[in-house]
């Protein structure tokens, strides 16, 4: 399978602990949002406890984990909602 | 008639008298009346939002007084809700403000809602959350979501089937209640501001701004406006799962 190099845009902390708000990441051909988040969390361990609640997006369009990524796919990734009032 | 009272305000271009006199013909409906909802339950009064009702089955604690402005420690073991109608009623007599001393649930949410123009989300849980989600989608009604955790706040005003609403952005409910949640002392009141100005844009009939993000330690602030997921379970035109009904 293919290795693809894609851009994810990061917001909210997920900026200071990467200290960029664009990071690229290596995923294979057929890989999912899901996967890029694995990925992430691979490479930055301390948003472990965000894993399965990250606001992903896809071309502009909340998305959910499942679905695919292709090539040129612009991907966002934040925190989760926060809920204290 | 606009009185003295709003003229400061009239002078901004993007209110005007005519929004001002509009401002006083909506209602709002704010379900929690803790840290952002008795700032933002405030802010709406001075404003001269016309009609407010303000939900919370909760009383005053002394861990609620770092991050509020309203109440003081004479009100430990009170209503919230009814402290708040009180003082804000004093505030500014030209508006009415109803204190509900209740739970929300599936069952009473709609009674509580249905003449509401915008509801203002002042609560602490996200499963109450997804319900003012559900409940706005269904029906219609505009809301503007916001919280606040450590030194991070959250805002973002759902326009239904026009913007993203909140399922499109948490997917999962956590599955344990959250311990207490830290916050700092002076975010509550710089998120319910911000929550403010988007209510008052939904009110006048304008686009929210998306989803915004504010670290206030940081001075970072993001704005999110990405649409809504097709296949979002409540909003999705692609919907795999119906509405529950209510």
């Amino acid at each position: 399978m293919n290795i693809m190099k894609i851009r994810v845009r990061v917001f909210g902390r997920y900026k200071d602990i990467t200290k960029k708000d664009v990071i690229q990441l290596n995923i294979r051909e057929g890989n999912t949002i899901g996967d890029v988040v694995d990925s992430f969390v691979k490479q930055y361990p301390v948003t472990e406890r965000d894993k399965s609640r990250m606001m992903v997006s896809k071309n502009k369009m909340y998305t959910s984990f499942d679905t695919v990524i292709t090539e040129g796919d612009e991907i966002t990734l934040s925190p989760p909602v926060v809920s204290g009032g | 008639m606009i009185t003295d009272r709003y003229r400061r305000q009239t002078l901004i271009k993007e209110l005007g008298q005519k929004g001002q006199e509009l401002l006083a013909t909506k209602h709002v409906t704010v379900i929690g009346g803790g840290g952002l909802g008795s700032h933002s339950a405030n802010l709406l009064v001075r404003m001269g939002v016309g009609s407010i009702d303000i939900i919370d089955n909760d009383i005053v604690d002394l861990t609620n007084l770092h991050r509020t402005s309203v109440f003081s420690e004479d009100d430990i073991g009170k209503s919230k809700a009814l402290i708040l109608e009180q003082r804000l009623q004093s505030v500014n007599t030209k508006v009415r403000v109803k204190g509900f001393n209740q739970k929300v649930t599936a069952k009473n949410i709609w009674s509580l809602v249905q003449n509401a123009d915008v509801i203002i989300d002042g609560t602490d849980s996200i499963p109450l959350r997804l319900l003012i989600n559900d409940i706005s989608i269904q029906h219609n009604i505009p809301w503007v979501y916001a919280g606040v955790y450590e030194t991070v706040g959250m805002v973002m005003g759902i326009h239904p089937k026009k913007t993203s609403c909140f399922r499109c952005i948490a997917q999962e409910i956590p599955k344990t209640k959250a311990q207490e949640t830290p916050v700092l002392g002076s975010l509550p009141a710089i998120i319910a501001a911000i929550q403010c100005n988007e209510t008052i844009k939904l009110l006048l009939g304008r686009q929210p701004s998306g989803l915004l993000i504010y670290n206030v330690w940081n001075q970072c602030f993001d704005t999110l406006n990405i649409k809504r997921n097709p296949h979002c379970p409540t909003c999705g035109i692609q919907k795999k799962n119906a509405l529950r009904k209510k």
